[in-house]
């Protein structure tokens, strides 16, 4: 890392005047605004906040999934801002492996061609990407489930060839984006229990509407109307956090 | 690889849909195979007839028969029209004939023809029943020029008494002072001329002519310079119009050019008027085509942007993304057309008839409405049909996705996999 730019030698993430503005039409959104934040290599962080807050645009711009409207964005000590889009494309093949909330499974691939998928964009050879994505699928135990297509697959099931499929390229950053918000709670559970998992080896960073998995975090980062709030004041922001998770809740039923 | 893999992949995903766009795909190109094939035949019409047709002009001197010997009908081209006419565009052949009519008894005249022995035989009135055929001894040869030979028609030879034995050595004298009604007298000495064949026309006043060599010609009736009729061609049909428009420009008045009209009328009504059509067919299946992809396309992106916008962030490239997309298009469009080639193949020939009976027809002339049944529309594959389906499966697959492929490039990643 570009120690004298991103001014952290251990941080993986390092964020800078970071902000993200929208346009819906004549009205402008700032989803983000003004972000401070370094985020070191290694462990699990949770990003929480009500909804609107900014936590998925904060995720999609560290993923190289957008482009920030202004500040810079160091990850694995890269300036995401000046990079072209085949600069982007590259970095997340090579660095970043996503979990969305609807788990985005490519519906005719197989359980096993979903994880070998991102392999094969990186070049990894056809034996080498089949034994890896075995492997991947063994580890998340679903090595009975290899031909499977998505809709074949529990919800539970799903979630996990794609957490798979985001360490297919051994990527040093893992992006998780209400990675439980289509589970039932027990499953939601394994879920978290597997990305603590996997954030011993690399930095995870999930998004999260649920206070009781933010817990099992190394880190918890508080996001209210694109800012993030001091840590000092998480206490008052929890109660905040806590109200709209419930309130969530309740609106689904 | 991993991208185009993906995109033939994709055609499979919904059975119900591959038969629904195959079909609304193959309609266009069914289409465009009967127009093509309506096209085609009409070509080949064209073409036959152009072999077949007359694209040869008449010329002569204005308001004259051009015969050296006819009373008020003795007016001959110049000689120099000769290099003009062979230097005009699109001159194919020029050949340049003499005529003279001397007297006979039974018959009122026989005619005389000079000719280039390389040229044609043409009789006067010709048209009526062919040229001559020899029946006994031989045909003029490049090597009889300026020798004083012919070959003459049954009839002037059972005038002269010449029997099929004597060829070769009979021979026929020309009186260059005898009169007629319609001949004046020429104060040259007689002419004998040694019989070398005998031709038969098929009709009685082509038998009462007899040919010879155009110098000899010359020598016999002292016409150093000058031409009676001049005989010619265009290279092709389609430019006999502009030929003759050349001539007359050129000439003026001082010449008649007898043209064969109908080849031009054909050339310039019903070919023109039917490729037209076929081309306007054609230019409206290709454009149907580009609109049924153009909406399947952007309801595939409309339908998976949310799966454009993961493989864009699993590592995808835009340009990868691209040619799966545009895979899935070009083979959508290749078994349309492969469907339209197996019913075309099936029922092309009935439906293009049809369709030039009901469609093409009522446009042409009403003296070539016949042409509905005469031509010969039966499915033809070849290269050029294989030509036209891959490249309308091309241009219809790109310009119906262009639209598409903007809309992938134009989204990141987040946006596509929020597009709705």
């Amino acid at each position: 890392m570009n120690k004298s730019r991103s001014g952290d030698r251990n941080a993986l993430i390092v964020l800078r005047g970071v902000s993200k503005i929208y346009r819906r039409g004549d009205q402008i959104v700032r989803a983000l605004d003004g972000i401070d934040l370094s985020i070191s290599e290694r462990g699990m962080v949770a990003l929480v906040g009500p909804s609107g807050s900014g936590k998925s645009s904060l995720l999609h711009l560290v993923g190289a999934m957008d482009r920030s409207t202004s500040g810079e964005v160091f990850v694995a000590g890269r300036l995401l801002n000046t990079l072209p889009e085949a600069g982007l494309t590259a970095f997340r093949r090579d660095t970043v492996g996503f979990v969305f909330q609807s788990f985005n499974l490519i519906p005719n691939l197989s359980a096993l061609e979903n994880v070998m998928l991102p392999m094969e964009f990186a070049g990894v050879a056809a034996d080498e990407r089949r034994r890896r994505a075995q492997d991947l699928l063994k580890q998340v135990d679903l090595s009975t489930r290899l031909t499977h297509r998505p809709r074949e697959l529990s919800g539970g099931e799903q979630q996990r060839v794609a957490i798979a499929r985001a360490l297919a390229n051994n990527p040093r950053l893992v992006l998780a984006d209400e990675p439980t918000g289509n589970l039932d709670s027990k499953t939601g559970q394994l879920i978290y229990e597997l990305l603590k998992q996997i954030g011993t080896m690399r930095t995870v960073l999930v998004v999260t509407h649920a206070e009781s998995f933010a817990a099992m975090a190394d880190r918890v980062l508080h996001i209210k109307d694109g800012k993030l709030v001091p840590e000092g004041n998480i206490s008052a922001m929890n109660d905040v956090a806590a109200r709209d998770v419930k309130e969530a809740l309740q609106t689904k039923g | 690889m991993t991208m185009l893999r993906i995109g033939v992949r994709n055609l499979w995903r919904s059975k119900l849909r591959l038969v629904l766009v195959a079909a609304l795909i193959g309609a266009p190109f069914f289409l465009l195979l009967v127009m093509q094939s309506i096209g085609d035949a009409v070509q080949r019409q064209t073409e036959t007839l152009k072999q077949n047709v007359n694209n040869t002009l008449q010329m002569r001197a204005r308001g004259s028969m051009g015969h050296v010997n006819m009373v008020g009908n003795q007016d001959i081209l110049p000689q120099d029209v000769l290099a003009k006419v062979n230097g005009v565009e699109h001159v194919a052949r020029v050949e340049p004939y003499l005529l003279a009519m001397t007297p006979t008894e039974g018959h009122n005249f026989a005619m005389v023809v000079g000719v280039d022995p390389k040229d044609t035989r043409r009789l006067e009135s010709h048209g009526e029943a062919g040229n001559p055929r020899i029946l006994f001894g031989r045909d003029l040869a490049a090597e009889d020029r300026g020798k004083p030979i012919a070959i003459v028609g049954q009839g002037v030879a059972k005038w002269a008494g010449i029997k099929p034995g004597d060829i070769g050595r009979a021979t026929i004298t020309l009186d260059l002072k005898r009169t007629h009604p319609v001949i004046f007298a020429l104060d040259r000495p007689p002419v004998t001329l040694t019989v070398v064949g005998i031709y038969a026309s098929g009709y009685v006043f082509g038998d009462m002519q007899l040919f010879v060599p155009l110098d000899a010609f010359r020598q016999a009736y002292a016409v150093p310079e000058g031409i009676s009729w001049l005989y010619v061609r265009a290279d092709s049909a389609e430019n006999l119009l502009a030929v003759e428009r050349q001539l007359r420009v050129m000439l003026g008045d001082a010449a008649d050019i007898i043209s064969p009209a109908t080849v031009a009328e054909f050339q310039t009504t019903a070919t023109a008027a039917v490729q037209r059509l076929a081309a306007g067919g054609i230019g409206l299946s290709a454009a149907l085509m580009v609109v049924v992809v153009f909406f399947v396309m952007l309801l595939v992106v409309r339908e998976r942007a949310w799966e454009i916008g993961t493989l864009k962030a699993l590592g995808a490239s835009d340009p990868g993304i691209v040619a799966g997309f545009l895979t899935e298009a070009i083979l959508l469009c290749a078994i349309g057309a492969l469907t339209a080639a197996v019913l075309f193949g099936i029922w092309g020939g009935p439906l293009a008839q049809l369709v030039f009976g009901l469609g093409v027809s009522p446009f042409l002339p009403s003296h070539y409405s016949a042409l509905a049944n005469s031509l010969s529309l039966a499915p033809r594959f070849g290269a050029a049909t294989l030509a036209i389906l891959v490249g309308a499966c091309l241009f219809a697959a790109l310009a119906g996705s262009a639209w598409g492929i903007r809309q992938i490039v134009r989204l990141s990643p987040m946006e596509a996999i929020r597009h709705e």
